[in-house]
C-alpha cells in the first residue's frame, strides 16, 4: 500500500467527523500553544537579556569598596568602609593597557535635596550620571540629546538638565537651545538647617520625560558631598562608591577580576550575572514547558479515546477491508496515521495561536511597562524555526503515540467478528 | 480431471468447532470436498448447517479446527495471518448478502479499493474499476454512492469489487438474499456468465432453490456434514 493512499484514506476519515476531529484537536492545540508561548517567552527574554548584557559588554567589571556590617541602630549613618576605592587605585587601573575604560562613580545620597534655580524659578531634581559610555542597565536606553551636550564636561562646572525638569521650571522646548552656556544655581539643603548654593553653567538638555534630573560631573559631586558631610577630606575618608572597568576582552576581564579579588575587593562581573540569569531562565522555561507537556499528556488521552471510539464505530468497515485484502499492518498504519494527523493539526494550529498569543502578550507587556513609567522596546516572545519544527514534530509524536493502542486493537480484530458487527 | 492442474478447493477432514459457553458446537464435521477449477458449486441447507462456515474457511476469514484445506494447490489451514491476508488478496473475492460496500466511497472507488492494499497506483486502479463496472453493466453509475444505488446495483458493484484482483474463486454468501426475485435472477445470471466466460470458480451459499439452479453442482449440508450431492 502506498503512503499517499494511507494518507488520503486517513485524511478522509478525519474529515468525515469534523466536529469530533476539531474537539479532539483542541486538546493538542492547548498543549502545543502553551509550550510554544512559554518556550518563545524563554527564548525572547533570554535573547533580550543577552543583547542587553552584550551591549553593556560582558567584559565590564564593577568594583565596590569593602564595607563593614551595617549598624542596625543607625539607618542613616554611614557604613564604615574598610577598603577604599582611592583615586590612586583608579589611576593605577587607568594606567593598565588591558582596560578600555575605568570610570569612577560618586553617588549623591538619596536624602540629599537638590533644588535647581533658574530665572527665579525653582524645581526639585535628582542627580543623574555620570555614566561610562557603554554601561547601561539591561533594557535601559540612552536619553536623546535635545540641546548642547548629553554629558557634563568631566572637568566640572556645568550641568545637563532633563526635559522633565525644564518643564517643571516652565521652560518650553523651543527655548532649550538658548539655555546653553547660561548660569544656573543648584541649592542643597542639609538637615542641619544650612543651605549652600552651587553656581554652575548649563551644558545641555536631554530627553527624560519622567524624571526631573540634573547630570553632574564628578568634581561637582565631590564638592557637594564634601559640603553635605562637612568633610573637606571626603575622598581620603570614603573614596569612590563604585568603579566600572571595561576590559579589552572577556579573558582580560576574568584576569582583572581575579587580580582585584586578591587585593581584597568585592567584584561583580556581568558574566556571572548573565550566567545566573541564564540558569534562572532555563529553570523557568523547563517549568513552563512542563505545564504544556502536562496539557499534551491530557490531550493524548483525548486522542486515544477518540481513536478507540472510531475503531468501535468502524468495526464493520475494518472487517470489510480485511475481507478484501487489507493486512493487519495496513489497518494499523491507517489508524496510527489518522491520530498522527490529529496531532499534527493540533501542532499547526497550536503553533499559530501560540505565536499570535506571544505577539499579543508582548504588546500587552510593553503597554503595562509604559503605563508603569518603564517604557522600553523589546520582543519577549520569539518563535524560532526550530521551535516551530519541534512543536509540529512533538504534536505529531503525541498523536502517533496516542494512536498506537487503538490502532493495534483495530489491526487485531478478527475479520469474521468484525464483519458480523452491526 | 487433469492431474497437473490442482483442484480449486480440496478439503480433507475439515472440521470447525465453536466454543459457546460450556458447550462445543460442531459447525463442520470432517468434511471432504473437492471442487474443480471453473466449477459453479452451490452450498444449500438449513440455517446452522455449516455452509457459511465452510465458505468463510475457504475465504480465509476463519481457520479450521482440524483437517486440511487446499486452495489452488496451497495448504491454507497451516498459514499464518500474513498468508491468510495474501490469500484474501489474490485468490478469492467475496460477495456478501448485505453487499458490504463502504458508504462514503463511490461505486468506482469501492471497486478499486482492494487494489489499494496491493499497492497499485490510483490511476491504474480506477481504470480497472471502470472496466469492471462496465462488465457488470454499471457504466452510468460510476460516481454514485451505495445509498444512491438500488440493491441489485449495489450487488453488481460488490461483484465487480470481488473480481478486481483476478481471483480464482468467487465466494458468494446469499448474494440474492437482500434483493427482489427478478433482480436476484439477474445477479445469478451475471455470476453464471462470469463463471462461464472467465472460468472463475464460484462457490455460492444460498437458501434459494432458484439461485441454486444456476449451479453445476448442488451440495446439501446438514448439521455440519454433506448429506447429498446433486447436479440439477
Amino acid at each position: 500500500m502506498r503512503f499517499r493512499d494511507i494518507l488520503a484514506t486517513a485524511f478522509s476519515s478525519l474529515t468525515r467527523h469534523k466536529v469530533r476531529t476539531a474537539l479532539t484537536t483542541v486538546g493538542v492545540v492547548v498543549g502545543i500553544l502553551t509550550i510554544v508561548t512559554m518556550v518563545s517567552l524563554g527564548i525572547g527574554v533570554q535573547r533580550e537579556m543577552g543583547d542587553a548584557f552584550n551591549s553593556v559588554g560582558l567584559e565590564t567589571v564593577r568594583l565596590y569598596p569593602v564595607t563593614d556590617e551595617v549598624s542596625a541602630f543607625d539607618p542613616f549613618g554611614q557604613v564604615e568602609r574598610t577598603k577604599l576605592l582611592t583615586p590612586d587605585l583608579v589611576a593605577q587601573l587607568q594606567a593598565r593597557d588591558d582596560l578600555v575604560e575605568v570610570t569612577p562613580f560618586l553617588r549623591i545620597p538619596n536624602g540629599v535635596n537638590i533644588v535647581v534655580r533658574l530665572d527665579g524659578r525653582e524645581a526639585q531634581a535628582a542627580p543623574y550620571g555620570p555614566r561610562p559610555a557603554v554601561v547601561l542597565g539591561p533594557f535601559e536606553t540612552l536619553p536623546e540629546t535635545l540641546a548642547g551636550t548629553d554629558e557634563p564636561p568631566a572637568e566640572g562646572g556645568s550641568v545637563v538638565l532633563s526635559s522633565a525638569l525644564l518643564e517643571d521650571l516652565g521652560i518650553a522646548a523651543e527655548q532649550y537651545a538658548g539655555l546653553i552656556g547660561r548660569p544656573v544655581e543648584l541649592v542643597l539643603y542639609a538637615p542641619r538647617g544650612e543651605s549652600q548654593v552651587f553656581p554652575l553653567e548649563i551644558a545641555g538638555v536631554i530627553e527624560r520625560q519622567w524624571n526631573s534630573s540634573v547630570s553632574l560631573a564628578l568634581p561637582d559631586r565631590l564638592e557637594m558631598l564634601q559640603w553635605w558631610y562637612n568633610d573637606p577630606d571626603y575622598m581620603a575618608h570614603r573614596g569612590y562608591d563604585e568603579v566600572v572597568i571595561r576590559a579589552t576582552s572577556l579573558n582580560d576581564a576574568v584576569q582583572i577580576v581575579n587580580w582585584l579579588s586578591t587585593l581584597g575587593f568585592e567584584v561583580e562581573s556581568l558574566k556571572t550575572m548573565l550566567d545566573m540569569v541564564n540558569r534562572g531562565m532555563i529553570i523557568l522555561q523547563t517549568m513552563l514547558g512542563s505545564v504544556g507537556a502536562l496539557a499534551l499528556l491530557v490531550a493524548s488521552i483525548g486522542i486515544a479515546n477518540t481513536m478507540i471510539m472510531s475503531v468501535y464505530e468502524r468495526t464493520k468497515e475494518i472487517g470489510i477491508l480485511k475481507a478484501i485484502g487489507a493486512a493487519p499492518g495496513q489497518i494499523r498504519s491507517l489508524f496510527v496515521l489518522e491520530s498522527s494527523l490529529i496531532g499534527l493539526l493540533g501542532g499547526v494550529v497550536g503553533t499559530i495561536v501560540g505565536w499570535l498569543l506571544g505577539k499579543g502578550l508582548n504588546w500587552l507587556a510593553l503597554k503595562v511597562l509604559e503605563w508603569q513609567d518603564v517604557p522600553m522596546e523589546g520582543t519577549f516572545f520569539v518563535v524560532s524555526w526550530w521551535l516551530v519544527l519541534a512543536a509540529l514534530a512533538f504534536g505529531t509524536l503525541v498523536g502517533l503515540l496516542a494512536g498506537l493502542y487503538p490502532a493495534a486493537r483495530a489491526a487485531r480484530l478478527a475479520p469474521l467478528d468484525a464483519l458480523r458487527y452491526e | 480431471m487433469n492431474a497437473t492442474t490442482p483442484s480449486a478447493i480440496r478439503a480433507v477432514g475439515l472440521t470447525r468447532t465453536f466454543e459457546v459457553g460450556e458447550t462445543t458446537v460442531e459447525a463442520l464435521r470432517s468434511i471432504n470436498l473437492t471442487v474443480d477449477q471453473g466449477q459453479f458449486v452451490a452450498l444449500v441447507g438449513p440455517s446452522g448447517s455449516g455452509k457459511s462456515t465452510l465458505l468463510n474457511l475457504v475465504g480465509g476469514l476463519d481457520r479450521p479446527t482440524s483437517g486440511e484445506l487446499w486452495i489452488d494447490g496451497v495448504e491454507l489451514s497451516a498459514g499464518k495471518e500474513k498468508a491468510l491476508t495474501e490469500h484474501r488478496r489474490q485468490r478469492v473475492g467475496f460477495v456478501f448478502q448485505s453487499f458490504n460496500l463502504l458508504p462514503r466511497l463511490t461505486a468506482v472507488e469501492n471497486v478499486a479499493l482492494p487494489l489499494m492494499f496491493v499497492g497499485v497506483a490510483q490511476r491504474e486502479r480506477l481504470e480497472r474499476a471502470v472496466e469492471l463496472l462496465a462488465q457488470v453493466g454499471l457504466s452510468d453509475r460510476l460516481d454514485h454512492r451505495p445509498t444512491q444505488l438500488s440493491g441489485g446495483e449495489q450487488q453488481r458493484v460488490a461483484i465487480a469489487r470481488a473480481l478486481v484482483n483476478h481471483p480464482a474463486i468467487i465466494l458468494a454468501d446469499e448474494p440474492t438474499g437482500n434483493i427482489d426475485t427478478a433482480t436476484g435472477a439477474e445477479i445469478m445470471a451475471l455470476l453464471r456468465c462470469l463463471n462461464r466466460e472467465q472460468g472463475v470458480t464460484l462457490l455460492l451459499v444460498t437458501h434459494d432453490p432458484e439461485a441454486a439452479s444456476f449451479a453445476d453442482r448442488v451440495i446439501q449440508l446438514r448439521d455440519g456434514q454433506i448429506t447429498e450431492e446433486a447436479a440439477p
